[in-house]
């Protein structure tokens, strides 16, 4: 056979191979098909008025002070009086405009979760003290994802007769006054709480991988306690960290729950995601131009920040350097002052932001929470109601079939890209490389437009295939697709990492003893990867399960079919049903990730791993 | 320049006892090298002198000083990490400003002593790149100039020239002697190669199991080893068991694979000894007074500027090294052959491994 130019270019391979070819080909097309395409689907809509191609809805958008409020609006807080007679502070934020306000709260909570996030990962990755692993495991769980009920806890902690008034006015009384956290603020603190350990995760991770001669180098020259931080330990580890907060920095453009939670202070759905959101829900039908533009705003601001993330980080490749030698972890015991630092500031923190999950449990187990600080009068009818009302059952059964059959397909399209990018280093290798990690850049409500513009665009009238159909949509294969993608950098990720721990000479000698390229993927490669297959699939799983943006959009066009994300928030916003209920499940989506986790753990012995940028 | 005493320096990690007592005085402006396989706790014994570990017990003297259980950071003892630790987010000029900044120096002088330390190691006109732009050579040197810029008391070297390849090896170490010598500093070397030990030290201590076994010139290891164990690790050498037979005041009579070698130098009390010869003291013609022993030749290596008759004595293999292709005409293998070795040339130490 003759060495064909075509393939090695484009594939990698000097010889046709056509499981090669199909590995590159079939993520490719998937990813094109289910992913580019229908995101620029909304770029023909939102560039085009009267028929031209325009910038009006953009600049409709940019000029309206709805969107962007410069000088802002309103006041931080306000001055209130309870209904027993008590000074209360009302804190709300101000009005940038819809747009403004979105990079504001993202900006914000970028902040805070990095600040927050460093410091624990620095504390634990250096020092050992007592508690360290029970620091370690609770960090795990503002992680647990509960749509909606999670934010839900947070708003009653911070509402007037709530927790935080309660410990700090009522007991301590080192507020002098009660605070109402709502609007724009209740949105970041919502958010920060949730997502401070994504940054947490990844700077750890960097602290820890920092060689520890750099940090003896510097100790040796003379430098000592925070100049030896400041010059050498955070600079080491910023790729890590700025790679977890840009990570949270588009979780939180993204972010619904936390809007829809606090959508009763009018200043919460002025946020992007919002506006797009409740445009769909109360337009729905329509292809509105302008929802596109909004989208395609946003799409921009979260490709920015994936692509310079990305961009930094590669020109920061450390570990590269460093050339074996003693590896000796810098980890000591905090002196006594800085042991007390740690449980009187750190604690409490810690506290405050896993209590949104134990009160997600309390309230699927008890009976009302009004205005008291906790939920009161214990019941278990709420989790039989969930287990055997068949009206609830059918979103559990709906988004478990759902999220079964997009693992399915995430399976196979991380085990062929990671094959191809991790193997043969055609042209196409970076480009797909970069198009698997991409959901990760594209906001849910994006990806959810987008399928709508798209399947309503390309499925015959009426069809259930068409979200405007009249005659019923049916969303499960909208919804099968939709997780496919947003979830594939979950498991392609993890696939990948697992194909580099392969050494290639295990398969150059298979295929040299005479196996065929099938042969030897079924046959060696496959068993050597298959339990990192394993948890990229379990991962991918878990969180299909709980997503929100597409579920509670296109999933809610038809409730028959709706996963249980579009139930949750049915419930919230229309008191369709109690919130108790919600509650339940999202109990019941915390079993299934803790079991995930633990199962993951027991299997392939491996540390949980959150997603990543890089 | 300084002066270092290290007395009784016990450490264990955990279980592992990693020295058992270090005792070594290092004169003013001496290239004292720590010499071992690894570990043998010589790098131990340097991040205790660097001030990165501290020992169970034991004191480290600087001169006058107790410097034992001082931090790394006010020592003065510079540390050349092996595999160099440039940081990476920093240029070659901040990467060896950096031990200057720290000193809080005026601008100028920082800059000027850095201009010096480049120079000294060659590297003017780098000050702009980043380690990862950089040879292993270069890193090397930005690390050495980073360490000698501050001017330390104390240079210490910990494999060095460990990843580096051949050629570089030879430059580097001619290089270090030459700026050691220029600066007059006392330095600490540690490395696992007797070769690179023996040709750049003033004096060498070499290290088994977290001991010391022997300190002196590399002429006084190479040519009088005190134990076995120096014997063997100092180049390739014949280490052959044999057994005391006869024994009149310090001269003694051994026997090895039925062979005797008599009249040789022994005050050991236990008869299980080991004969050492170096291979190039074995000469393949008649030694008039020489001690000889007959065999048949096994292997004839030719190694270039060298050849080696590998000799078969009943079971035991020795070696003979020769520069001259002349003398192994005549042998070959299964043949018969005679090695003479002068009685001053071999050593019999006690058995100990």
């Amino acid at each position: 056979m003759k060495v064909n130019k075509w393939t090695e270019r484009f594939f990698g391979t000097p010889l046709f191979e056509p499981l090669v070819t199909f590995s590159y080909i079939f993520p490719l097309l998937y990813l094109m098909i289910f992913l580019i395409v229908p995101v620029l689907s909304m770029l023909l809509i939102a560039f085009t008025y009267d028929g031209n191609i325009s910038l009006h809805w953009f600049k409709s958008i940019l000029m309206d002070s709805y969107y962007l409020q410069v000088p802002p609006h309103g006041d931080f807080a306000q001055k209130l009086t309870t209904s027993t007679g008590e000074s209360l502070y009302l804190i709300r934020g101000i009005d940038f405009g819809v747009v403004l306000n979105s990079l504001v709260v993202a900006g914000l909570v970028t902040l805070f979760t990095a600040i927050l996030g460093t410091v624990f990962a620095f504390v634990i990755a250096r020092y050992n003290f007592k508690g360290k692993n029970l620091f370690r495991i609770a960090l795990f769980i503002p992680l647990l994802v509960t749509p909606f009920v999670n934010a839900y806890v947070i708003k009653q902690m911070f509402s007037e007769f709530g927790l935080i008034n309660y410990i700090f006015h009522e007991i301590l009384h080192v507020l002098p006054f009660r605070i109402k956290i709502d609007g724009l603020t209740g949105v970041v603190l919502a958010q920060s709480m949730a997502y401070y350990p994504i940054v947490y995760l990844n700077a750890y991770a960097s602290f820890i991988n920092i060689d520890p001669t750099l940090e003896e180098q510097a100790e040796n020259l003379g430098s000592k306690g925070f100049r030896l931080f400041r010059t050498v330990t955070f600079p080491l580890a910023l790729p890590g960290i700025a790679a977890g907060a840009t990570l949270v920095f588009i979780f939180s453009l993204e972010d619904l729950a936390a809007p829809i939670v606090f959508h009763g202070d009018p200043l919460a759905k002025k946020l992007m995601s919002y506006q797009i959101f409740s445009k769909f829900i109360y337009g729905l039908g329509e292809r509105s131009p302008e929802i596109a533009a909004l989208s395609i705003i946003m799409l921009i601001l979260a490709v920015i920040a994936f692509l310079g993330i990305r961009k930094y980080v590669s020109l920061r490749q450390y570990a590269m350097l460093s050339k074996g030698g003693r590896w000796k972890p810098r980890i000591s015991k905090p002196k006594p002052w800085q042991a007390l630092l740690i449980y009187l500031t750190l604690l409490p923190v810690l506290l405050l932001t896993i209590f949104p999950q134990i009160g997600v449990i309390m309230l699927a187990f008890s009976e009302r929470w009004t205005t008291t600080v906790l939920p009161q009068g214990f019941t278990i009818d709420y989790i039989k109601e969930m287990l055997l009302n068949p009206d609830v059952r059918r979103f559990i059964v709906n988004s478990l079939s759902y999220s079964g059959a997009a693992v399915i397909l995430i399976i196979l399209l991380s085990i062929t890209s990671s094959y191809a990018t991790s193997r043969f280093k055609g042209i196409l290798s970076p480009i797909l490389e970069s198009m698997v990690i991409l959901p990760i850049a594209v906001p849910g409500i994006v990806v959810a437009m987008g399928y709508f513009y798209f399947f309503s665009a390309v499925t015959p009238e009426n069809s259930p295939l068409n979200p405007t159909s009249l005659y019923g949509f049916n969303p499960a294969l909208v919804l099968i697709l939709a997780y496919s993608i947003r979830r594939l950098p979950f498991a392609a990720r993890s696939v990948y990492a697992g194909l580099q721990q392969v050494h290639i000479s295990l398969e150059e000698s298979s295929i040299n003893l005479g196996a065929s390229r099938w042969k030897t993927v079924t046959g060696i490669l496959m068993p050597l990867i298959s339990l990192n297959v394993f948890g990229g699939a379990m991962l991918s799983f878990v969180y299909s399960m709980s997503e929100t943006s597409v579920g509670i959009t296109l999933g809610s066009i038809n409730m028959d079919q709706a996963p249980i994300t579009a139930f949750m928030k049915e419930v919230l916003m229309s008191a369709a049903g109690s919130i108790n209920i919600a509650a339940a499940l999202g109990v019941l989506l915390i079993v299934v990730q803790i079991t995930a986790i633990v199962v993951v753990n027991i299997i392939t012995k491996q540390r949980y791993s959150f997603i990543g940028l890089t | 320049m300084v002066e270092v005493k290290l007395e009784n320096i016990v450490k264990t990690f955990g279980e592992t006892v990693a020295l058992k007592g270090i005792d070594l005085h290092i004169k003013h402006g001496e290239l004292f090298t720590l010499l071992g396989p690894s570990g043998c706790g010589k790098s131990t014994t340097l991040r205790i002198i660097a001030g990165l570990d501290f020992p169970d017990s034991g004191q480290l003297h600087f001169d006058d000083e107790d410097v034992t259980y001082k931090s790394s950071s006010e020592r003065g003892a510079v540390l050349v990490f092996q595999n160099y630790a440039l940081w990476p987010h920093m240029t070659v000029y901040d990467n060896v400003a950096y031990g200057l900044k720290v000193k809080k120096l005026p601008k100028q002088e920082i800059e000027k002593k850095v201009k010096w330390a480049l120079e000294l190691v060659k590297l003017q006109g780098y000050e702009d790149r980043y380690p990862t732009q950089l040879s292993g050579g270069q890193q090397q040197r930005v690390a050495i100039a980073r360490a000698l810029v501050v001017e330390p008391k104390l240079l210490l070297l910990d494999e060095p020239l460990s990843n580096l390849d051949a050629k570089l090896r030879l430059e580097m170490r001619s290089e270090i002697r030459r700026i050691q010598r220029e600066l007059g500093i006392t330095v600490i070397y540690v490395t696992h190669d007797q070769e690179e030990a023996m040709a750049i030290s003033d004096r060498v201590a070499v290290m088994n199991i977290g001991q010391i076994e022997q300190v002196g010139t590399p002429k006084e290891i190479y040519e009088q080893p005190k134990t076995e164990f120096v014997a063997a690790f100092m180049g390739k050498t014949n280490v052959i068991p044999a057994e005391v037979v006869e024994r009149d005041g310090d001269k003694v009579t051994v026997e090895f694979e039925g062979l005797r070698l008599d009249g040789l130098t022994y005050t050991g009390e236990n008869d299980k000894v080991v004969v050492v010869i170096r291979p190039e003291r074995i000469s393949l013609h008649p030694i008039e007074n020489a001690v000889s022993i007959t065999g048949k030749v096994d292997l004839i290596e030719y190694y270039g500027f060298f050849i080696e008759v590998v000799g078969l004595f009943g079971e035991r293999r020795i070696i003979a090294r020769t520069i001259n292709d002349r003398d192994v005409i005549g042998l070959r293998p299964q043949g018969g052959v005679t090695f003479y070795i002068e009685r001053e040339d071999i050593l019999v130490l006690p058995k100990t491994l």
